[in-house]
């Protein structure tokens, strides 16, 4: 079967041995691959690194900017390269190492660290058993500290054009059924590992299912999957699977949301006045049902930035094109800024963080304030975007009261489009009256404003005359007026309004403002678009318009070097549980590298060859033999690669919380799979400050109470529904494109406790009973069927009857009809509560 | 065919022992072997320290959004001297700080007018004046000032201690947060990275009513209770316990069957203490047991600008009193204060000055502050010269934190930034350097306390970081 002269069978050997011996004396000599030295690595880690950094670095390194005689210390290179009197570290040669001779003191012109004692003699015998046994140092030039920084600009990878390159071919590959596996495949092989075995095909298809559509496989769907690969072979099950899925309408439910957390939507402005936005809810349906319509990605992204400028064939295309610009209105707003320039500039400012984040994976925000040297963006390039967005009007729809000191319009849908509304009308009269009202307290302003102006004219005291109070009133009855006029029509019908965006009358060039401060200007700069990435630039950018049709052409450039690797990485982390760029939102300089740059290039170029098409990558990735293995944990493997980044297996990962509450819905028969009508927000919330709404008793505590689908869950800035607070929501104020999972209590108390969880297992026993009656054996194989997509082991089957029997009779009754099933719910509920219902393998 | 090369299925004790994260590696080998014997409260319970602590426990008041230091603790009387003259050409101008300063207690120290009730325990205070982190910005320098480093996932100082120390009280968390921000790194910064997940911290908080709401309608500021779901009326104790018996039995052979999994490790010991915190938690939560005095003096009322912050403040204190390791409250106020500071600065201040003083004196008379270190900090400092003429901006090179209590020397100063407060110039302490020293205080050699992963020794302090001997008394 194996030899030992198998090189992969070399390594494994190896690399237990190191393992195995802590030292790892021998280890070195064995082979330079990096991956091969662990043992050496860890004695650099633990015994030289931190004696150089403490006694060397202050005069050799990078960070200290000092390399005295010429020499760093603070890279592999580096230390081996030396400096003017020759290479510091030689290797298996302690006698060549100058590095040694200057720590002994042993040459009276060279006693190193100077001026102080020698170091002790253990760390001086450290430093010798490094050298001898091969100097192994990880230390690279480019990841080191903020090396890669410094390499920001035109040189920097991510603003490379992506490359092809031939699709890597490993000897007898039997394995690989996609392009992509032929990555993985190679890299893996590089560094001396290989691939796990395929997962079971029940692992497979709860995998598949929750990563497509957020839900567990029915028990149905489970067996027919698993009799048509034993009929038609894996790779054909797979793909009528996969297929399905992709046709869903649950597929955009669950990939819309992954959109809407880097679109940082929300139903609130955040910040302290945290005013609830009553249309938000348009623009979360609007990005749900692009995505099931797999409108392209270029297209996707021409809509949000500039739908209102786009031509269109009918009234309810130009609604859903009013409503994609939703995504430049969702953000935070301060609305206690009293300043209105200010408030001007922070909603651009924002507007170009989202858009860059999202897009480019990389801000351009960063450059409001200055220069940073290393960044590739500069004050210019801001601005220059700046105008763009200080051209264009945002309608957020909140307006003026003691709660909120900034109105902001909402923005009109044609009422032709027929969409639904939510807010109400109200008569004829009682618009006539708030106009009239209205005219008044304008007036009342005017002459009040006058009469202090002649006042002070004349020398008068005018204190008393027009005071604050006054001014203060009228502002906040006026702002409550065209609070509700701006929702109706002048007879006083409800009018369909939603969030987003228009250009504004005038267009604009914005100046530099220095330290970002708004009184402070410097230089008009041209609307133009980053200059970093080299690509053609448009012509100036016409008066007319505000350039974000042109700033969207740019972006989805073809050519655009970050805009279609941005989008294939956060697809790969949504199927591998990580992106090949780690930092799925940065891609600049303070960013991880790519795992796998060549395949990263070779997706992106697939992906705008394929026409931006979601879904198609979506199933060029889940098809692929990189996909379809097991989860299952190797300790060699592990050492090597403990943060998986080859994929020599698939992660094991915990569910976001939608699929939690989703799948607590789906096995108990109550998820209501339509779509719900608007939001709470919508419906019932409408638009008011957020920290009041808890004194609203129509409101459920959990901010839940539904049997929807958790995407239509409401998204208020900090006061979410309590299973999306705890199971780790993404932030609902920054793009996020990579959530946290942690692990609390309170996430226990939650599933131990709480109404909902507690209303799910009632309806689960309920369920099963229904459809197994009285028979304990096969009500516990139903309810593991349909919450871990397998039937119970024989030891799980013990248990499981054993607590069915205790918990009846502990309850004072015998097992049968009320004790039995309320036996059963709580059964029910510890099976909801288990790791494995909210991990999938 | 590429061979398939599975190890062996190893034995039970085996595939546990590697599943819990080498804590072998780490010479925690007992608790692998408690841990594979079925005792799961292991990891919690307390553990030898490297040498004699000073403190038990550590309170960490965190400022968030950097707090100007030389309007509140460093004293610049050159920056109004100077003021209004420009830092370079056509550059920023300094700006004086707009509050008085004065010199308190028998060590001198100096407040500003804005902190009167902290002033008071001068002599109970180590200022450092010379901190320095990496980066001016909110999300780096925060996660810096949490975990040490802010490009790399690591687990947070309050993680490292109870994995360090183990807690008093594991009817308890831990590590226990309250009020968090969600930005800024949000769960980065109380979280565990590759330690074991049960170091993580607990959050908790309510939603508040604004304090005007709350007077005008004479309500309770914090309706509802701060942690929900935290009664089970539904079933009797007796019940509870077997269903959680069947789900810890589910959970521990999936993790066999599993090998490594510590998503599921975590589980097993979250949901044991979510068990228990049902009885520990409202008990530590109610506020009734208090006298009123007591809750007068951190400031607590309906309305009051003091009563959130008092109130944290107050529960820090009995969490402290329960035996929670590692409390860190984070301040209910701004202190980014890039425009208008002089106001909002003192608002800030009026908010939290006198339930931190309280905190202060309630432990003393508990005698307690002798072994609970007291943090307070942000994630930098503001430059000295105006943003805007009204306010500051951020300042990473110098700035002040202060500790008290915990065997820090009270009515000290240490280290000190030039003249105009903008860089630390006497005895800069580096975030590692400060981590370090908290460590120690807690009796923790901060480079013999690592954790292995995946065959490299981590430490809270990198490679680096040297205590601040001079400031323990």
């Amino acid at each position: 079967m194996f030899s030992i002269n198998d090189p992969i069978l070399t390594f494994r050997f190896v690399a237990v041995v190191a393992v195995t011996l802590v030292a790892g004396v021998a280890t070195a000599q064995v082979s330079q691959k990096p991956a091969d030295d662990v043992a050496g690595v860890r004695f650099f880690e633990s015994n030289i690194r931190p004696v150089l950094v403490k006694h060397c670095y202050e005069c050799h390194s990078k960070q200290s900017g000092a390399s005295e005689g010429g020499l760093r210390l603070d890279t592999r290179e580096a230390v081996r390269a030396g400096g003017d009197r020759g290479p510091a570290v030689v290797p298996g040669s302690p006698e060549k190492s100058i590095l040694l001779t200057a720590v002994t003191h042993s040459d009276p012109d060279l006693k190193m660290p100077p001026q102080k004692r020698r170091l002790s003699d253990s760390v001086i015998a450290d430093l010798r058993k490094w050298i001898e046994t091969g100097a192994s140092d990880p230390r690279e030039e480019a990841s080191d500290e903020l090396a890669s920084v410094r390499k920001a600009g035109r040189d920097f990878w991510a603003f490379q054009a992506p490359r092809l390159s031939v699709v890597p071919r490993v000897d007898g590959d039997v394995w690989s059924r996609r392009d992509v596996d032929h990555f993985i495949l190679s890299k893996l092989r590089e560094q001396g590992l290989v691939p796990s075995s395929d997962a079971e095909m029940p692992a497979l298809i709860r995998r598949l299912h929750f990563d497509l559509i957020g839900l567990p496989p029915s028990p149905d769907a489970i067996d027919q999957f698993v009799d048509r690969t034993s009929k038609e072979g894996v790779d054909k099950a797979l793909a009528i699977e996969v297929d399905d899925l992709l046709a869903s309408p649950q597929f955009g439910e669950r990939w819309g949301r992954h959109w809407l957390d880097v679109a940082r939507f929300a139903e609130s402005s955040g910040k302290d006045a945290n005013i609830s936005f009553p249309y938000a809810w348009r623009y979360r349906d609007y990005v749900i049902d692009c995505v099931n319509a797999d409108v392209p990605y270029d297209r996707f992204l021409t809509e949000q930035l500039a739908g209102d400028l786009l031509p269109f064939d009918s009234i309810e295309e130009r609604a859903r094109l009013l409503i994609a610009t939703g995504f430049l209105a969702v953000g935070t707003k301060n609305l206690d800024e009293m300043n209105a320039l200010q408030f001007q500039a922070d909603i651009v400012d924002e507007q170009i963080d989202t858009v860059t984040r999202a897009v480019l994976g990389s801000s351009v925000a960063c450059a409001r304030c200055h220069d940073h040297k290393f960044d590739a963006f500069s004050m210019k390039d801001y601005y220059a975007l700046a105008g763009i967005f200080a051209s264009t009007k945002t309608y957020f729809g909140t307006f003026v009261s003691p709660a909120n000191r900034v109105g902001g319009d909402p923005l009109p849908l044609p009422v032709e489009a027929g969409l639904p509304v939510y807010h109400e009308s109200i008569k004829p009269e009682r618009v006539a009256k708030l106009e009239a009202e209205l005219a008044k307290l304008r007036q009342e302003e005017k002459d009040g404003r006058a009469a202090v102006f002649k006042a002070i004219k004349e020398g008068r005291d005018a204190s008393n005359i027009f005071t604050l109070s006054d001014a203060l009133r009228i502002f906040w009855r006026t702002g409550s007026i065209k609070g509700q006029l701006e929702k109706v029509d002048s007879d006083g019908k409800a009018l369909p309004l939603t969030m987003g965006v228009r250009d504004r009358e005038k267009v604009v060039d914005v100046p530099v403002l220095k330290r970002g401060e708004i009184d402070q200007p410097g230089d008009v700069v041209p609307r133009a678009f980053p200059t970093v990435f080299g690509l053609r630039q448009a012509n100036a950018l016409s008066k007319d318009a505000s350039g974000r049709l042109e700033f969207a052409q740019w972006l989805t450039d073809p050519q655009h070097p970050l805009t279609s690797r941005v989008m294939v990485n956060r697809i790969w982390k949504h199927v591998f549980g990580e992106g090949l760029v780690a930092t799925v939102d940065d891609f600049g300089s303070t960013g991880q590298l790519p795992s796998h740059p060549e395949l990263l290039d070779f997706l992106a170029l697939r992906f705008v060859e394929n026409e931006w098409s979601i879904k198609s990558m979506v199933r060029e990735l889940v098809l692929s033999r990189t996909y379809r293995q097991a989860s299952t944990w190797r300790e060699g493997a592990f050492i090597s690669d403990p943060d998986n980044r080859l994929l020599w297996r698939m992660p094991k990962r915990r569910l976001e919380a939608e699929a939690i509450r989703d799948a607590m819905l789906a096995v108990s028969g109550e998820l209501d799979r339509a779509r719900p009508e608007a939001s709470l927000v919508g419906r019932v919330i409408g638009d008011r400050p957020i920290s009041l709404i808890g004194l609203d008793k129509r409101l459920p505590t959990d901010l839940d109470g539904s049997l929807n689908r958790s995407v239509y869950l409401p998204v208020i800035r900090d006061r979410l529904p309590d299973v999306l607070e705890l199971f780790d929501f993404a932030s609902a104020s920054f793009v996020t494109g990579a959530r946290e999972t942690t692990n609390v209590p309170t996430q226990a108390l939650y599933l131990m406790n709480s109404p909902f969880v507690r209303d799910r297992s009632t309806a689960l026993a309920k369920r099963v009973r229904d459809e197994t009656g009285d028979d304990q054996k096969a009500a516990i194989n139903s309810v593991f069927r349909l919450c871990f997509g397998r039937k119970p082991d024989a030891d799980e089957e013990t248990s499981a009857l054993k607590f069915l029997s205790d918990d009846s009779e502990a309850n004072g009754q015998s097992p049968g009809k009320g004790g039995g099933a309320d036996a059963l719910a709580r059964f029910c509920q510890a099976i909801l509560c288990t790791a494995e219902f909210r991990n999938i393998d | 065919m590429i061979p398939d090369l599975v190890l062996p299925r190893r034995s039970v004790l085996k595939s546990l022992a590697s599943g819990f994260g080498y804590l072998a590696f780490a010479g925690l080998a007992q608790e692998v072997a408690a841990r594979a014997a079925g005792n799961s409260d292991s990891e919690l319970a307390p553990k030898p320290t490297h040498f004699a602590p000073r403190a038990k426990r550590v309170i960490f008041l965190c400022m968030n959004g950097g707090p100007s230091h030389v309007d509140l603790f460093d004293h610049k009387p050159e920056l109004a001297k100077q003021a209004g003259s420009e830092v370079t050409k056509f550059g920023p101008r300094m700006m004086p700080s707009p509050f008085k300063f004065a010199q308190h207690g028998e060590s001198g120290l100096s407040f500003s007018e804005v902190c009167p009730n902290v002033a008071k325990h001068a002599d109970d205070i180590c200022m450092i004046h010379s901190m320095q982190t990496d980066l001016p910005n909110h999300s780096q320098a925060f996660i810096q000032l949490h975990t040490g480093s802010f490009q790399f996932t690591r687990p947070s100082m309050g993680a490292w201690t109870v994995y360090g120390l183990g807690t008093e009280n594991t009817d308890l968390p831990g590590f226990i947060t309250l009020n968090p921000p969600a930005d800024n790194g949000g769960a980065r910064n109380y979280g565990t990275s590759f330690l074991p997940s049960i170091f993580q911290a607990t959050k908790i908080g309510t939603n508040q009513i604004p304090g005007f709401y709350a007077k005008l309608m004479g309500i309770d500021q914090e309706p509802g209770p701060p942690l929900k779901n935290i009664d089970n009326s539904q079933l009797s104790a007796g019940q509870q316990r077997r269903q959680l018996d069947l789900i810890r039995e589910l959970n521990a052979s999936k993790l066999k069957r599993d090998a490594h999994h510590p998503e599921i490790e975590g589980a097993i010991e979250t949901f044991e203490l979510a068990f228990r915190m049902q009885h520990s938690v409202p008990e530590l939560l109610d506020l009734k047991s208090e006298q009123p005095t007591m809750l007068e003096s951190y400031g607590i009322g309906a309305g009051l600008p003091t009563d959130r912050f008092g109130r944290q403040c107050l529960l820090a204190r009995r969490m402290a009193e329960a035996g929670v390791r590692f409390i860190e409250l984070t301040a209910p106020v701004g202190w980014d204060h890039h425009f208008l500071l002089k106001d909002n600065l003192a608002e800030s201040c009026l908010a939290t000055d006198q339930p931190v003083a309280a905190l202060l004196a309630d432990l003393k008379q508990r005698d307690m502050l002798k072994d609970t270190l007291v943090i307070w900090a942000g994630e930098f400092g503001r430059t000295p010269y105006a943003q805007s003429g009204t306010g500051r901006d951020h300042n990473n090179k110098g700035f002040t934190i202060w500790m008290a209590g915990g065997g820090v020397k009270g009515g000290m100063a240490y280290g000190a930034t030039d003249e105009f407060g903008h860089k630390a110039v006497e005895n800069p302490v580096s975030i590692h350097d400060w981590h370090a020293t908290i460590l120690h205080l807690l009796g923790l050699d901060h480079e013999r306390l690592t954790f292995n992963f995946a065959g490299r020794d981590f430490r809270l302090t990198d490679v680096y970081g040297d205590v601040v001997h001079e400031i323990i008394s």
